[in-house]
């Protein structure tokens, strides 16, 4: 990697430290500002009637008395709105897909419970909502299979009667003879597994709020989106406007975990409502609207079948995938990106020579479902870690030795997977050692074995996996997405205050990203970091770019930081070569300083600015130049970053309730910016994967209404829930791209559910028990355990 | 999720509370801790008309021990009833107990009448009303009544109290010195709504169990004493195999219900699992009467 230049390398740099978050004394002492926080004169709020049906045609609506109520101002179904903008249309370059148009209220019929159907626009919320129960809505009830199982059928009855399929994504992909490996192996383990669907919770509501400038004929959207840029763009097309005049906030944003990542229908409808009555219009969803309608994830069901030698050898593997993907392909990523990512990830960091994976996902009357931390690969681990240990104990083989034969080792990198993904070397095997020397396994097994000579149920379960981050120009983020996902971009300037400002087109919500870019910055110019000032989440800060998600923005934003600070350094240098009058290569810049190494001369970034800019004649003008740049960093292909995770449960032998003991993670992040910052990100991870292991699941019963529609019925992880959780970072070789970093945000919720499922089964290995479905609940240990006593006494 | 409109009376005295919910004809609502009223409200499962503030009604904010029995007034917040030094020092499975309502946050505003009038048949108040033979004291237009805890708890979210009359004290036992206590309760978190729960005291006399009381939670509509449990271990030594016997009285006198968390027949098993342990643990830390050891 050469272009870490020495002279960086010699002084001290921030990359690396330990730094404070810069974002957190704002949003600590209630100084953050976030949509909701927004509040222009003349503010509407807009409340949504929702679908309670999974699937009717809606024959007629009444409003009745809505009107009556002060404050309402205007009612709006599907008709009344029909010229005002186009559909998106989640595209897509697959064979047989069909891409569901996406609007911001339901027309004709409704797709799942929850659905947009009326919008009350009202002077205040309580208004608007006292209005939604006046309105009622006669529906004609149609058919509908609510479970994958079900809706793949060819006679299930059809969502989108235009697609005339329910499966609207099917992708394979093979390497090898897999048939035949599982036909010879000496050993072949397989499962159903059962990732159920999740809801990404972010602490803050979607919220949108849109302001319509009738002087310019413009529109700006606040936004709480990590993706302005894509939202920018694909609301410039669907309301016919310029992206000059169609700009997309995001302020702070309260999380998203995915559910923020994709096009809303309430995002379109504020701006749509907006510029047809002139008003600015909010929106902001309370919780049951997020647990009902926000993009939720995962609904894999995965059999999977592994063929392994005697020595324990992986050979082949073999999957059929079904996603529910829900009523909707969502916009841009479509219904592909979580289903297609499971096959193209179940290989995991092995070496598997034989592969061959088969995906459909297909519609069912719920809501979409969309990016979630992790993407695919939660359930992809799960169910190949899960295979993994299975196979280990019918070998009767230690889980950490079957793994260390298997992970792709260091002189095999660059490695081609089964499914075509590439592997560039990062800590495969590193990493499984390093969780098992900071948990200190063999200690771990004998205390596990003490504790169950005294009766208890204790386990201990791994979970290695590979994620690709950092992704650029060649492959999409989503299969055929006919986005460009692989590009940011970076505008520097030195004002003539000397101040630096630093813009992107990424979106930090809760990464940090204004610490650690800063970091980058200010490492590169050789100013302080306090001097920096970082910008993004706004469209308008670079021509083009697509915000935070897949674990992207340090590797892409970091390198566009760093490639435009360069150029601006060499601006910098050559302005005060020229001042200073010594020679360029004399000069060292550092804590905003600029230093001759030849002579006592100094110069400070703020003098070097006064006189570039505001001093006439300092510099002659044909040499003169703005201390500004802007750059595009593409790292064409994606960065592995590798992890182990390792936890241990108990079990009580009789409620079945189930705690997690220990955990470790050991990982592969590259060149760590700011450690604090990535163990951070891995803390808030693992507990989401524990939320995914043991406690979440959306349930939409038989009749397709949504049993989990509040924070009492659907469970997240509270601070109970979570041990203490060892980290150990490892470097192996840094990634070829300029900064040496590989994307970490979202690793720990790929691991830790297969990591806990692993040391479940573990803890009920004594009656044969293995764990195929997520979330492990009481219930359902219940019930595997009743059934086990059963076999047995039969 | 903003509630429907209403309208707010800041009560002065129990009779101007009671005048007020009167005036609603059936309509209004009480508040105290508000910790389940507001969710409902902005859920729009409850819309009163009224909402009768009782939180500046002097003499309703107190603990007041009254021969064996301890009072308990409508404005006593969870966390003032956990610490009260009587309940500490008195009535441990109380203290306990307490410990399961929820988070500091909520036990900090919600109130022990408020729980038990809000009757959540997966809540840790009403239970113990039941346990420690509890008397509802009410005011309505009609005077005051004194409800026992066993006609009180009509159903889920359903009590004997009619739409004009409000919960002013409850009054509970404090268990006879020396008594042994029990408790258990398991939620899928902790502080959420008891998937079950279980409540137990008992004396010990010549070695035998006295004055058995058993309550349960989460397995009915209601909370519920378990009389055939406390008829199997009542005047006996409690062994193994009399804990046998009370189990398998318990799961006679259950038929829980099926939901998102748990099904019927787990909750028949955790009911099973908890009642052991609590009731062992009951009988542990009963201490021998005085008589006994004289004898």
């Amino acid at each position: 990697m050469s272009a870490i230049d020495a002279s960086v390398e010699m002084r001290p740099k921030l990359v690396g430290q330990r730094i404070k978050r810069t974002e957190d004394p704002r949003l600590l002492t209630g100084s953050g500002r976030y949509v909701d926080d927004i509040a222009p004169a003349g503010l509407l709020h807009l409340a949504v009637m929702r679908s309670d049906h999974p699937h009717a045609r809606i024959r007629a609506i009444n409003v009745g008395e809505a009107f009556a109520i002060p404050g309402v101002v205007a009612i709006f179904d599907a008709g009344d709105i029909k010229g005002d903008f186009r559909s998106a249309v989640p595209t897509s370059r697959m064979k047989g897909y069909y891409a569901t148009p996406i609007r911001p209220l339901a027309e004709g019929k409704v797709r799942y419970v929850g659905e947009p159907m009326i919008a009350v626009v009202a002077e205040s919320r309580y208004a608007a909502e006292d209005a939604l129960e006046h309105i009622s809505v006669d529906y004609e009830p149609l058919p509908f299979a609510i479970r994958q199982v079900d809706a793949v059928a060819d006679d299930a009855p059809l969502l989108h009667d235009e697609a005339g399929t329910n499966v609207i994504i099917a992708r394979e992909f093979a390497r090898g003879d897999v048939e035949k490996v599982l036909a010879d192996a000496a050993v072949v383990v397989k499962g159903r597994f059962r990732m159920t669907r999740k809801t990404p919770m972010p602490m803050e509501g979607r919220s949108y709020l849109a302001e319509w400038d009738r002087r310019r004929q413009a529109l700006t959207l606040h936004s709480s989106t990590n993706i302005p840029g894509i939202i920018r763009d694909v609301l410039s097309g669907c309301l016919d406007l310029p992206g000059n005049r169609m700009r997309v906030v995001a302020p702070d944003v309260g999380g998203s975990f995915g559910g923020k990542g994709s096009l809303n229908h309430e995002e379109m409808l504020v701006c749509v409502l907006a510029r047809k009555l002139e008003r600015p219009v909010k929106f902001v969803a309370d919780r049951m609207e997020d647990l009902t309608a926000m993009s939720q994830a995962f609904d894999e069901l995965i059999e999977a079948e592994l063929a392994v030698d005697a020595d324990g050898r992986l050979l082949g593997l073999k999957a059929d995938v079904i996603g529910d993907i829900g009523a909707y392909s969502i916009y841009p990523w479509t219904g592909a990106l979580e289903p297609v990512q499971v096959v193209s990830f179940l290989p995991g960091p092995y070496r598997i020579e034989h592969y061959r994976g088969r995906v459909r996902g297909v519609l069912t009357p719920k809501p979409p479902t969309g990016p979630y931390r992790g993407v695919g690969r939660p359930s992809s681990t799960f169910a190949m870690e899960r295979l993994i240990e299975m196979a280990a104990r019918k070998l009767g083989m230690d889980p950490v030795e079957i793994r260390r034969r298997n992970l792709v080792r260091a002189e095999e990198f660059p490695y081609r997977t089964g499914s075509g993904i590439i592997w560039d070397r990062s800590a495969f095997q590193e990493c499984l050692e390093g969780a098992c020397d900071l948990a200190d396994y063999p200690a771990l097994l004998r205390a596990r074995d003490a504790a169950r000579a005294e009766g208890r149920w204790v386990g201990i379960g791994l979970a290695s996996y590979a994620e690709l981050t950092g992704i650029g120009s060649r492959i999409a983020v989503a299969p055929g997405m006919p986005i460009n996902t692989g590009t940011e971009t970076s505008t520097i300037r030195i004002d003539a205050t000397g101040a630096v400002t630093a813009a992107f087109g990424i979106s930090s919500h809760g990464q940090g990203l204004e610490t650690t870019l800063a970091q980058v910055v200010a490492d590169e110019l050789g100013c302080r970091m306090e001097d920096v000032e970082i910008q993004h989440g706004d469209s308008a800060l670079v021509p083009m770019g697509t915000g935070t998600y897949a674990s992207r923005s340090a590797v892409l934003g970091g390198g566009a930081a760093t490639k435009t600070a360069r150029v601006v350094k060499a601006k910098v240098l050559k302005a005060a070569a020229y001042l200073m009058a010594v020679p360029i290569e004399d000069l060292v810049a550092e804590g905003g300083v600029i230093r001759a190494s030849s002579s006592n001369a100094t110069m400070t970034f703020k003098e070097l600015a006064h006189a570039v800019y505001a001093q006439m004649g300092r510099i002659p003008h044909d040499q003169r130049e703005d201390l500004v740049a802007s750059e595009t960093y593409d790292p064409y292909l994606g960065t592995a970053c590798s992890s182990t995770h390792l936890a241990m449960v108990e079990i009580d032998p009789g409620t079945y309730g189930v705690t997690v003991t220990r955990f470790v993670v050991a990982e592969d992040c590259g060149r760590i910016i700011n450690p604090l910052i990535v163990d951070g990100q891995v803390h808030g991870a693992v507990a989401q994967g524990i939320g995914a292991a043991l406690l979440e699941e959306v349930v939409h019963d038989a009749d397709g209404q949504l049993l989990t529609a509040s924070l009492a019925d659907y469970l997240v992880p509270v601070a109970t829930n979570v041990p203490d959780i060892g980290i150990v970072h490892i470097e192996a070789e840094l990634p070829n791209n300029i900064g040496g970093f590989r994307g970490m945000g979202e690793g720990g919720t790929i691991g830790a559910p297969a990591a806990i499922a692993n040391a479940v089964s573990d803890a009920l290995s004594h009656l044969g028990v293995e764990v195929d479905t997520l979330p492990v609940t009481p219930e359902r240990i219940f019930r595997m355990v009743e059934d086990a006593r059963t076999i047995r006494k039969a | 999720m903003k509630p429907a409109r209403f309208d707010y009376v800041r009560a002065e005295s129990i009779a101007h509370a009671v005048e007020v919910l009167a005036d609603a004809g059936g309509d209004g609502k009480v508040l105290a801790g508000g910790q389940s009223l507001m969710p409902m409200m902005n859920f729009r499962l409850v819309k009163p008309s009224v909402l009768v503030d009782i939180n500046h009604i002097a003499e309703l904010d107190r603990i007041e021990h009254r021969g064996d029995r301890l009072h308990v007034g409508a404005l006593v917040r969870h966390r003032m009833t956990a610490e009260d030094a009587l309940v500490v020092r008195h009535i441990p499975v109380l203290h306990h107990a307490m410990k399961h309502v929820a988070h500091l946050t909520v036990r900090n505003r919600g109130t022990f009448c408020g729980s038990v009038c809000h009757a959540d048949p997966a809540a840790e108040m009403p239970m113990m009303t039941v346990l420690l033979d509890g008397t509802i004291h009410t005011a309505s237009p009609r005077g005051s009544r004194a409800l026992p805890a066993r006609d009180f708890f009509v159903g889920s979210l359903v009590t004997a109290l009619e739409p004009d009359e409000m919960a002013t004290s409850i009054e509970i036992a404090v268990p006879a010195e020396g008594s042994g206590w029990g408790f258990e309760e398991f939620a899928r978190r902790h502080g959420d709504y008891a998937l079950a729960a279980i409540a137990v005291l008992m004396e010990r006399r010549d070695g035998q169990a006295r004055n058995v009381r058993v309550a349960m939670m989460g397995v009915g509509d209601t909370p519920l004493r378990l009389l055939d449990v406390e008829a199997a271990l009542e005047g006996r030594e409690v062994t193994r195999a009399a804990l046998d016997e009370a189990i398998e009285a318990l799961k006679m006198s259950i038929d829980p219900n099926s939901d998102l968390n748990a099904s019927s027949d787990y909750r028949r098993h955790l009911a099973a699992v908890l009642a052991r342990r609590a009731l062992g643990d009951a009988w542990s830390r009963t201490r021998q009467t005085s008589v006994e050891i004289a004898a």
